[in-house]
C-alpha cells in the first residue's frame, strides 16, 4: 500500500463549552479519497468536530491541518478556500431563495461587477449537475423542493466552492430509505471519479457498512476506535458506540406484572417535518412492569412518546391510560387519567430553568390544597417546606431550592425533574433519557428509583439510547425500527448483539404486538 | 431580558442614571447652560409645593399602572405595544358614559364608567392576544397598528358624534357633571383620589404575580411554554387573559385620567404616557415592585422638568435623560459581554500566543 | 351633479392626486429605509425617531448655512449617526431591537424639542431656505401628468431611490447578502460572510432614508418649518408599509401612496366622511393581511401534508 499524507490532520483537539467538554483529547487523520464515518450517539461531540474543522469553532486546545497546512485562524470562509465543504444536518439554506442562487452564494457570477447575474448562476449550477450527475430544478425556491432536493441543492453548493473534502453530518437523517440510496450513489460517484474526500457523521449502522472505508468511534467527547469497516460488522459498533464501561450491580425486583395500564395501538404520529415517524406500533405496560424501548436515535421513539404524552398530535390510533381513552387530549389532560413523564430534553421540556428548584419541584402540585390557600394565596412557607423535603429524598446537590434550576449540574436537573415526575404517584410512568448526561453516582441513584416505582407496582415505559441501561432496568424490550416495531422480547432472553439485528431492522419478529 | 433584580443591576441602574445626567449635562453645557442650575431647578420643580408633589404623584400612578399592565403581559411572555390605543378607548368610554348618564347617583356612574373602561379596553387587548395564541401573529406589530386605529377611532368620536357643544374644543367630548369627579387631594394640582383605587389595582398586580398560584402559572408560562404546557397548564388561555387584563388596566388609567384630572376626553388624555410607562417597565425588567419604585423616579423627573423653564431650560431634556437611562440599560449586558471576551482574547493573547485561539462568539444571532 | 358623482370626482380629482403624492413621499422614503432593516431581521420601530432628526436637523442645516442644500446633507450625516447608533446597540450589544426603537423615538422627541427651543424658541421655526420645487408651466397643460407638477424635487428623488433600492435588494449579491442575514444568518455565515456587517450597512441605510424623509418633510413639503413632534407617527405608518409590502422597496412605495391616497380623500370629503376614519382603512387593511399571510401559510402546509 502506499503511503500517502493524510488530507487533514486533528492534533489533540480539546473542545471546552460552558459545562460540557465536548471533545477530548481527539488525535485523528483522514486521508485522501476515503469515506471516513464517524458515528456515536447524540452529543457524543461529532458535530463539534466538525464544526471545528468547518471553521465555525475555536478549539480550546489543539491543532487542524488541512491538507498539510496548519489552521491559523478559525473562519469559515478561510476553511472553504482550502477546499473543505460542509453540509449540514440542518441545511444552511436561504428558503426564499431559488436552488441556483443558493448554490453560488458569496461567489455569485456578476454582471457589471456590480449586479447578481442569474442567468450565468443557473448555467454554473447546469454545468455541476453535468459534472457530478445530480440534477436540481436550477429555478425553484427552495422552500418548495423536497429535503433530499435540498440536500443535493447543499452539496452542489459545497463542490461549487470548490471542496475537495466534503463533510456530511448525518445526511440521512431526513431522508427516505430511496433518497438514502441516492445520495450514496452520488457520494460514491464523486469519491471514485472526482478523488475527493467525504467524511460522514451518522448514527445509523447499516449506513456505515454501506458506504465507509474506515469508521471512528465517539463516545462522550472521546474518540474510543478507529477501524477498517472491512474489519467491524454493526453488533461491535453498536457496543462501541453506547456501551458503558461501568458495570452495576444486580437491581433487586419484586412482585409479578398487574393489570393492563397503559395500550398503544396502532398508533401513527407524523415529525416536525409531516414525515411519518411512528408507523402502526403497537404496545402493552402493564403494573409493575418495566418495558424498555431499543432503538437508535430517530427511529420514532421520541414521536412516539410525545404522542403518548400528547404534546404532538396523534394522526390515527390509540392510547388508553388505565382503561381510559386519552388519544388527542392535551398533556393537563392526560396527566389527570394517571401519566407522569420524565422528557427527553429537560432544558427544553422537563423544567424551567429561569425558575427555582422550589418552583420546578413544585410544578403541577401548584393546586393542591397545601400549596394553594384559599384558591390563591401560595404558601410559600408549605412550597418552600415540601420543597426541601423532596430535595433531601432524592438527594438533590446544588446551592439549596431558592437556587435557579438552570444554574445545576445535568444530573441535579435530572434529578429534580425526576423527583417531581415521581411525586405524582401516577400509576403509569413514561421515562425517556433518564440518565443522558448524567454522572455515574447519579445513574446508580436514579435506576434504583426506577425500580422502586416498578416495586411498588407503576407501570414504566422507558427509551434510552444507552442499551446497558435498557437491559439493566426493563422486564421486557421492545425494539423500534424506522417507526415499527421489530421484535418485543423477555428480559434474559436475548443478548445485546442479537438484539442490534432487531434495532437495525435486519431482522422482525412476525408478530408485532408487544 | 428577564432578568432578575440583583446588585448588578442595582449597580448598573445606578451608572446608567448618573451616566444620563453626565449626557444631560453636556447637552446643557452645549446650548449655554448651566447644569447645576438647571438640576437644582429641576429638584425644585419636583418639591417646590404640594401642588407639584400632588403632580408628581398622579404621574408616577398612570407610569405605574401602564407599566405593571406591561408587566402582566411579559409575565406570559406576550409584549402588549398597544397600551396607548387601549388607554384613549377606556378614557373615551369611561367619558361618555359619564356624559349620558348626567344626572344619574354618581354610585351608579362611577362603577359604570370603570367597568366600561375596563370591558372596552380589555375587548380591544384581545385582538391581538388572540391572534396571537391562534395564528402567532407577531403581537408587537398588530398592537402598533391597534394603536393608531384606536387614536384615529377616538378623535373620529370627539370629533364627530360624542363631540362637546363647546365650539372652542375642536375635539373633545361634553364635560363631567363636577358630581362625578373624583375628588382632587390637593388643590391645584392632578391628583385625586383615582390614586387609592391605582393603589389597590397595583397591590394587586404585584400580589397576584409574586404571591399566588395563578402568579406562578403565569410566570412558568413566559419563561419556558413548552414546558408549561407539558405540565398539564392551558397556556393559550393564560396568554389571552393576561393580555385582556393589561388591557383593562390601561383602560383604567384612561378612566382616571378622565375622572381624576381632564374631566372630559381630549385626545391629550395621554400624550404617550402607556410608551413611557412600558420604556419604566423594561428598565424595571418587569418586575412590579422595581416598576412602581422607577415610576416614582421618572414621574420625579418629569414634573421636575416644568420647573426648568424658570430658568430657561427647554423641559424635554428630562426625555433625553430618561431615554439615555434606556439605552445604557439595555446595552449594558451586551456591552460588558462585549467587554468581557475583549479581556479574555487579549489574556489568551498573552499567555498562550503559540496556539492563542480566543473562543468565538457562536450563534445568538438574533431574527 | 349627484351627492355620489361629487364624491367620485373629488375623490379621483388632480387636486386628491397631487395630495397622495406629496404625502406618500416622506413615507415611501422611511419605509424603503425600514425595508432594509426588515431584510436584515431587524424589527425597525425607531423610525419615527429617526425621521423626526433628519426633520429638525434639515432645517437647523440649512437655518445655519442659509442653503437647502446644506440641509439635506446635515439631515443625511444625522441619519448615518443614528443609523451607527442603533446598529452599535442592536446589533453589537444585542440589545432588544424593540427597546431601542421605542427608546430612540421617544429620544429624538426630546433632542429635536429641546434643541429647537433653544435655537428658534417655543414655536418651532419657519420660512428657512427651502428645497425647490418643480414648476414648469407646460405641465399643467398635460391631463395625467399634471399632478406631477407642483412637487418637491423629493419626490422625484424618491422613483430614483425605490428603483435603486428594489435593484440593490433583488438584483444584486449585496441585496442577496442582506436577505440571506435577515432570512437565515448562519447560511451567511458558513457562506464566510458576516450577517452581522449586513446588518450594520442596513440599519445605516436605514438612518440615512428616514433622515432623508425627515428632510423632505420640513424642507419640501412645509418649505423650511420646523414644529416639535411634526413627523406625527409618520414613523410607524412607514412601519406599516414594510409589513404590507413583506420589505420590497417597490411594494412599499404602493403602499406609502395607499396610506397618501386615503390621507388625501380624507381630507377630500371632510364633508363626507370623517378623515380620521379613512386613516383607519390602512392600519386594519395591514393587520388583515397578517392574518391572511398565516391563514394561507397553513393552508399550504395543510395541502403539502396531505399531499405526502
Amino acid at each position: 500500500m502506499k503511503q500517502t499524507d493524510p488530507v487533514v490532520r486533528f492534533e489533540h483537539i480539546s473542545m471546552q463549552f460552558p459545562g460540557v467538554l465536548a471533545n477530548d483529547d481527539i488525535s485523528l487523520d483522514i486521508m485522501p479519497g476515503e469515506v471516513f464515518a464517524l458515528i456515536g450517539e447524540n452529543g457524543a461531540g461529532k458535530s463539534t468536530l466538525m464544526n471545528i474543522l468547518y471553521g465555525i469553532h475555536a478549539p480550546t486546545s489543539g491543532q487542524v491541518w488541512i491538507k498539510g497546512r496548519r489552521v491559523e485562524e478559525f473562519d469559515p470562509r478561510n476553511v472553504i478556500e482550502q477546499g473543505v465543504g460542509m453540509v449540514h444536518q440542518h441545511f444552511m439554506l436561504v428558503p426564499s431563495f431559488t436552488v441556483a442562487q443558493n448554490i453560488v452564494m458569496s461567489k455569485e457570477p456578476r454582471k457589471h461587477r456590480i449586479f447578481f447575474d442569474n442567468a450565468a448562476a443557473e448555467t454554473a449550477v447546469r454545468k455541476l449537475e453535468e459534472d457530478y450527475g445530480l440534477t436540481v430544478p436550477e429555478s425553484v425556491p427552495v422552500e418548495d423542493i423536497s429535503v433530499g432536493m435540498q440536500q443535493r441543492v447543499e452539496i452542489l453548493k459545497a463542490l461549487y466552492r470548490g471542496a475537495e473534502i466534503l463533510i456530511l453530518d448525518e445526511p440521512t437523517a431526513v431522508l427516505t430509505p430511496q433518497e438514502t440510496e441516492e445520495l450514496f450513489t452520488v457520494i460514491r460517484g464523486i469519491v471514485r471519479e472526482k478523488g475527493m474526500t467525504v467524511i460522514i457523521i451518522t448514527h445509523k449502522l447499516d449506513e456505515v457498512m454501506a458506504i465507509s472505508d474506515r469508521v471512528g468511534v465517539m463516545r462522550k467527547g472521546k474518540l474510543v476506535g478507529i477501524h477498517e469497516t472491512v474489519d467491524v460488522n454493526q453488533q461491535i459498533l453498536a457496543s462501541l458506540m453506547v456501551g458503558r464501561p461501568v458495570l452495576f450491580d444486580e437491581l433487586e425486583r419484586t412482585g409479578e406484572a398487574g393489570e393492563l395500564a397503559l395500550t398503544v395501538e396502532k398508533l401513527r404520529v407524523r415529525d416536525h417535518r409531516g414525515l411519518e415517524a411512528v408507523r402502526d406500533l403497537s404496545l402493552e405496560v402493564r403494573a409493575g412492569e418495566i418495558l424498555g424501548i431499543a432503538a437508535i436515535e430517530g427511529n420514532g421513539q421520541s414521536e412516539l412518546i410525545e404522542a403518548i404524552t400528547g404534546l404532538m398530535p396523534v394522526q390515527s390510533g390509540r392510547v388508553t391510560v388505565l382503561g381510559k381513552d386519552v388519544t388527542g387530549q392535551d398533556p393537563g389532560e392526560i396527566r389527570e387519567a394517571g401519566l407522569a413523564h420524565v422528557p427527553e430534553d429537560r432544558l427544553a421540556t422537563g423544567l424551567s430553568g429561569a425558575a427555582t428548584v422550589a418552583e420546578n419541584l413544585l410544578v403541577g402540585k401548584q393546586r393542591e390544597k397545601r400549596f394553594n390557600r384559599w384558591g390563591f394565596h401560595q404558601d410559600q412557607t408549605a412550597v418552600r417546606a415540601y420543597a426541601e423535603e423532596v430535595y433531601g429524598r432524592y438527594d438533590i446537590r446544588g446551592a439549596g431550592v431558592e437556587a435557579l434550576a438552570g444554574d445545576m449540574s445535568g444530573g441535579n436537573m435530572q434529578k429534580v425533574v425526576i423527583a417531581r415526575e415521581f411525586s405524582f404517584d401516577s400509576p403509569v410512568l413514561i421515562i425517556s433519557q433518564p440518565t443522558r448526561g448524567v454522572d455515574v453516582g447519579a445513574i446508580e441513584f436514579i435506576h434504583s428509583r426506577i425500580m422502586e416505582k416498578r416495586n411498588q407496582g407503576a407501570a414504566i415505559l422507558l427509551s434510552s439510547a444507552d442499551l446497558d441501561e435498557v437491559f439493566r432496568l426493563s422486564d421486557r424490550i421492545l425494539t423500534i425500527y424506522e417507526g415499527q416495531a421489530t421484535g418485543c422480547f423477555r428480559a434474559g432472553e436475548i443478548t445485546k448483539e442479537e438484539i442490534g439485528l432487531y434495532m437495525t431492522g435486519s431482522k422482525r419478529l412476525g408478530g408485532k404486538e408487544a | 431580558m428577564r432578568q432578575k433584580i440583583n446588585t448588578k443591576y442595582l449597580i448598573s441602574l445606578l451608572v446608567s442614571i448618573f451616566l444620563a445626567f453626565l449626557v444631560g449635562a453636556v447637552i446643557l453645557l452645549g446650548t449655554g447652560h448651566s447644569p447645576l442650575t438647571a438640576y437644582g431647578a429641576m429638584v425644585e420643580g419636583a418639591f417646590s409645593s404640594l401642588r407639584h408633589v400632588g403632580d408628581v404623584l398622579e404621574y408616577a400612578m398612570v407610569l405605574a399602572i401602564c407599566g405593571l399592565a406591561c408587566d402582566l403581559g411579559s409575565r406570559v411572555g406576550i409584549f402588549n405595544v398597544g397600551g396607548e390605543g387601549q388607554l384613549l378607548i377606556g378614557a373615551i368610554v369611561a367619558a361618555q358614559i359619564g356624559v349620558s348618564l348626567n344626572g344619574t347617583t354618581a354610585w351608579l356612574v362611577i362603577p359604570l364608567a370603570a367597568l366600561g373602561a375596563i370591558v372596552s379596553a380589555g375587548l380591544y387587548a384581545m385582538i391581538p392576544g388572540v391572534l396571537k395564541v391562534k395564528l402567532k401573529v407577531n403581537e408587537v406589530i398588530t398592537t402598533i397598528m391597534l394603536n393608531t386605529v384606536a387614536a384615529s377611532l377616538c378623535q373620529f368620536m370627539a370629533k364627530g358624534p360624542w363631540k362637546s357643544a363647546n365650539k372652542t374644543m375642536v375635539s373633545a367630548t361634553e364635560n363631567l357633571n363636577v358630581r362625578y369627579w373624583f375628588d382632587g387631594l390637593i388643590p391645584g394640582s392632578n391628583l385625586s383620589t383615582a390614586i387609592f383605587a391605582a393603589a389597590i389595582i397595583a397591590f394587586l398586580v404585584w400580589y397576584i404575580m409574586q404571591k399566588t398560584t395563578q402568579g406562578f402559572e403565569m410566570k412558568l408560562t413566559g419563561q419556558n411554554p413548552r414546558f408549561a404546557r407539558f405540565s398539564g397548564m392551558r397556556i393559550d388561555r393564560k396568554i389571552i387573559v393576561c393580555m385582556v387584563i393589561s388591557g383593562a388596566m390601561c383602560g383604567l388609567v384612561g378612566m382616571f385620567r378622565v375622572y381624576g384630572s381632564e374631566h372630559l376626553f381630549k385626545p391629550s388624555v395621554s400624550n404617550d404616557y402607556y410608551f413611557e410607562g412600558l420604556m419604566v417597565a423594561m428598565i424595571a425588567r418587569y418586575q412590579p415592585l422595581a416598576t412602581i419604585l422607577l415610576s416614582l423616579f421618572f414621574a420625579v423627573l418629569k414634573v421636575g422638568a416644568e420647573g426648568l423653564q424658570q430658568v430657561g431650560v427647554p423641559n424635554q431634556i428630562y426625555l433625553i435623560i430618561q431615554t439615555v437611562v434606556i439605552f445604557f440599560m439595555a446595552a449594558q449586558s451586551g456591552f460588558l459581554e462585549c467587554l468581557s471576551v475583549r479581556l479574555q482574547k487579549r489574556k489568551a493573547a498573552g499567555a498562550d500566543a503559540h496556539s492563542g485561539s480566543a473562543p468565538r462568539e457562536k450563534g445568538g444571532e438574533k431574527v | 351633479m349627484s351627492e355620489f358623482e361629487k364624491i367620485m370626482s373629488s375623490i379621483f380629482s388632480y387636486g386628491t392626486l397631487q395630495q397622495m403624492l406629496r404625502s406618500a413621499t416622506p413615507v415611501a422614503l422611511a419605509a424603503i429605509g425600514g425595508s432594509m432593516t426588515e431584510h436584515a431581521g431587524i424589527m425597525n420601530i425607531g423610525m419615527d425617531g429617526m425621521i423626526l432628526m433628519g426633520a429638525f436637523f434639515g432645517v437647523l442645516g440649512s437655518f445655519l448655512f442659509h442653503t437647502a442644500l446644506a440641509g439635506v446633507g446635515m439631515a443625511i450625516v444625522m441619519g448615518v449617526l443614528v443609523g451607527l447608533f442603533f446598529a452599535l446597540l442592536v446589533v453589537r450589544y444585542k440589545s432588544d431591537e424593540f427597546i431601542i426603537g421605542c427608546a430612540l423615538n421617544t429620544f429624538a422627541i426630546g433632542l429635536t424639542s429641546y434643541l429647537s427651543r433653544s435655537y428658534f424658541g417655543t414655536s418651532g421655526t419657519k420660512g428657512n431656505p427651502a428645497l425647490p420645487m418643480l414648476r414648469l408651466a407646460f405641465l399643467d397643460k398635460i391631463p395625467v401628468l399634471r399632478i406631477f407638477n407642483n412637487q418637491s424635487l423629493f419626490v422625484y428623488l424618491t422613483w430614483i431611490i425605490v428603483i435603486a433600492a428594489w435593484i440593490f435588494v433583488y438584483k444584486t449579491p449585496y441585496g442577496f447578502w442582506l436577505r440571506a442575514s435577515g432570512e437565515k444568518p448562519d447560511t451567511l455565515r458558513t457562506a464566510g460572510i458576516s450577517p452581522k456587517r449586513m446588518k450594520w450597512i442596513a440599519s445605516i441605510l436605514c438612518g440615512v432614508l428616514c433622515a432623508l424623509a425627515g428632510a423632505h418633510l420640513s424642507l419640501g413639503q412645509l418649505s423650511g418649518t420646523f414644529a416639535e413632534n411634526m413627523s406625527n407617527s409618520r414613523g410607524f405608518i412607514a412601519f406599516a408599509c414594510v409589513i404590507f409590502a413583506a420589505a420590497n422597496p417597490a411594494k412599499a412605495y404602493i403602499a406609502a401612496l395607499m396610506f397618501g391616497f386615503f390621507e388625501a380623500i380624507g381630507l377630500r370629503l371632510q364633508g363626507y366622511v370623517s378623515s380620521d376614519l379613512t386613516n383607519t382603512i390602512p392600519y386594519i387593511i395591514t393587520i388583515v393581511m397578517m392574518v391572511w399571510v398565516v391563514v394561507r401559510k397553513q393552508a399550504k402546509k395543510r395541502a403539502a401534508k396531505q399531499e405526502t
